[in-house]
């Protein structure tokens, strides 16, 4: 049996640069995921981990390379195939949350819901609301709402499919520390629950939170370890010791 | 996907962004009801045409005294006088597709007194034959009958305009009028029948019996003009035909001698009523063109501004599943939703404006809703048809690429 989620071989991906030049974002990267695993994605701005997290969520076609999703080679996918793949198996949270404005939290969760053949669409977005602990804020728009919990809709968003990996670009990028640790708190959880995960950051302490970390600089894998002691938002949270636990929720 | 959800989403999104929708609305609602003003304007002269026509009459012809003479033209100079009322009855007697005839003569620019009232009006002598042949009667009182004509009898029916010149609200039958220097006894009052086919007044008449007028009146043994009624609309050319040929032998015109009389058919009222009107349309016709294509490119326009500041909200749908087709339809949703309730708004509008204008002008108004759905559908489709070509580009990227635009 596989039991990798995502088996990558030789990715390259070129940008045609004006001038006739051209940029290797991504170059020549062979990567695996195994199921359940919690990875970060590391490298500094303009390293292509983004583009290679694009890529190996079926958001971007890679210029060259292999890519397969659960076994599946994704290149021989059509782009209904490819959108029922998104839509069924791959989660994705965004630096900039990319929420549809005046939309309430509750039909930002449905939206990956109405484009599935589920039916019970209400009821799902109401339980990864209150899977993020946001369960008092289903009505109120992107506008009402913190940038922490903006996220964790978004990530309420990325759940509610019940998908087999979450990608995470920047999760943390626009957030506040303290913003950021509950998001954190949340990916810990969704990965002790079996859930793999792929998290994008260019911190180095919001890398540590994962198992592996794969660093990234000119498109190229520089190092693929293990962590084997990744950070642990629980007790980062308790160590903050303050009295007034969630500031956002009041 | 369901279209019952993509609908759903399509309104969600319109909702979204409410002054968008509203404007493209507007766009829409300013298009359709300029259409549908202008065209009920135009419908409403067109119907007015027809009206005309159908007045003339149209299983009916006329045949005039003289040489190209037109409807309604007056007759200046010397009255041509080679119709008589024989020709009439000849006419009659031969003609198996004529049913009726009504000769008549014209006396035009008379001089009618009531006590310390005139107005100057039209003459008819007429036989009774006129009401059929018309379908023209008397509303009040009663119409020339055979022992008027009998008789030389002085009796009169006067038509709606010169009762109200002459008479205001008063009841006139029974009174004595003076067409000349001869009385006349009112007996009724004619039907209204409004405006000609040549745009003349035809209820500033007065009627009295042929006979009279002839010896009475004018003294002639002539007649202006025969109405015929025909059993039948068809084959109206060959009755005319018929009808030149027996005038012709009856006038014992030579070959090659043009004819001494006009036969005026449907047609050729229609034609002339056309002309009339011709340029007016024409100029409808322009106006409401430019107005459909105006609506069409504003929601053209929004369209398409639209769908490329909205193509972040494309790559997101794509990125959480969404294929290329649940995208287009939702544009095709959203443009269709727009302009459908523009559309209808604007027709509305345009007809309360239709009734008002009616109201206030006088012109006549008649909504054509072939025509107005015709517009509606066709700067809809201008519209998503815009709409729709960079929704299908932006749908067509990659989700990462739209996002990122």
């Amino acid at each position: 049996m596989n039991n990798h989620v995502i088996q990558a071989t030789n990715l390259t991906k070129v940008y045609n640069k004006g001038g006739g030049g051209e940029v290797y974002a991504v170059h020549d990267v062979s990567l695996e995921i195994r199921k359940g695993e919690y990875v970060a994605i590391m490298g500094a701005s303009g390293s292509g981990k983004s583009t290679l997290m694009n890529i190996l969520g079926c958001l971007d076609k890679p210029t060259s390379g292999s890519l397969k999703f659960d076994g599946v080679e994704v290149s021989t996918l059509t782009d209904e195939e490819l959108a029922t793949l998104r839509n069924r198996k791959i989660g994705f949270v965004f630096q900039l949350f990319n929420l549809l404005a005046r939309t309430n939290a509750l039909e930002n969760v449905e939206l990956p819901l109405i484009y599935s053949d589920r039916t019970d669409i209400t009821r799902l977005a109401r339980e990864a609301l209150a899977a993020v602990g946001l369960a008092d804020r289903v009505h109120h728009n992107p506008g009402e709402l913190s940038g922490g919990q903006q996220q964790r809709v978004a990530i309420a968003r990325a759940l509610v499919t019940d998908p087999e990996i979450i990608f995470a670009d920047e999760p943390t990028g626009n957030l506040d520390s303290r913003a950021s640790l509950d998001i954190m708190f949340l990916f810990q959880e969704l990965n002790e629950k079996g859930r793999t995960i792929v998290l994008v950051t260019h911190e180095p302490d919001i890398a540590e939170y994962a198992h592996r970390i794969i660093k990234i600089a000119d498109g190229k894998i520089i190092s693929d370890e293990a962590n084997p002691q990744p950070s642990d938002a629980v007790q980062k949270i308790s160590a903050l010791a303050s009295p007034e636990v969630d500031n956002e929720n009041k | 996907m369901k279209t019952s959800r993509v609908l759903k989403v399509a309104f969600k999104g319109l909702g979204r962004n409410k002054i968008r929708t509203i404007l493209m609305m507007t766009g829409i609602v300013i298009g359709i009801t300029a259409l549908t003003l202008i065209l009920s304007a135009a419908l409403g002269a067109q119907d007015r045409i027809m009206e005309r026509v159908k007045k003339f009459g149209l299983e009916s012809m006329m045949v005039r005294a003289g040489a190209g003479q037109e409807m309604g033209q007056p007759t200046g100079g010397q009255p041509a006088t080679t119709l008589s009322l024989e020709d009439a009855a000849a006419m009659k007697q031969e003609i198996m597709a004529i049913a009726d005839v009504a000769p008549f003569n014209r006396k035009g620019q008379a001089e009618v007194k009531f006590q310390e009232k005139f107005t100057t009006t039209s003459v008819f002598g007429v036989t009774p034959s006129w009401a059929p042949v018309w379908d023209w009667n008397a509303v009040e009182g009663d119409f020339i009958t055979d022992e008027d004509i009998a008789s030389l009898a002085r009796v009169c029916v006067i038509g709606p305009t010169v009762q109200k010149t002459l008479f205001g609200t008063a009841d006139p039958v029974g009174e004595e009028l003076r067409v000349g220097n001869v009385q006349f006894e009112i007996k009724g009052i004619m039907q209204a029948k409004g405006t000609s086919p040549a745009g003349g007044d035809m209820d500033d008449r007065i009627y009295i019996p042929l006979s009279t007028l002839m010896r009475r009146v004018a003294n002639v043994d002539y007649i202006s003009a025969i109405k015929i009624r025909l059993t039948t609309a068809k084959d109206m050319d060959k009755t005319a035909a018929d009808i030149k040929e027996l005038l012709r032998e009856r006038h014992k015109l030579a070959a090659g001698t043009p004819d001494d009389f006009t036969v005026t058919t449907p047609k050729e009222v229609t034609k002339m009523a056309e002309n009339v009107a011709g340029t007016f349309n024409l100029f409808l016709a322009l106006v409401a063109a430019i107005s459909l294509i105006a609506g069409g490119v504003v929601v053209a326009n929004i369209m398409l501004i639209s769908v490329n500041e909205r193509r972040k909200e494309i790559g997101l749908r794509k990125a959480v599943g969404a294929q290329s087709k649940d995208i287009m339809r939702q544009f095709l949703y959203e443009a269709t939703a727009v302009t459908f309730i523009g559309g209808v708004i604007g027709i509305i509008l345009g007809a309360i404006g239709a009734m008002i204008l009616e109201a206030i002008t006088q012109m006549p108004m008649s909504i054509s809703w072939e025509s107005v759905t015709l517009g509606v559908v066709f700067s809809s489709l201008v519209g998503i048809v815009a709409g729709l070509q960079p929704a299908k580009r932006a749908a067509a990227l990659q989700p990462i690429e739209a996002m990122r635009a």
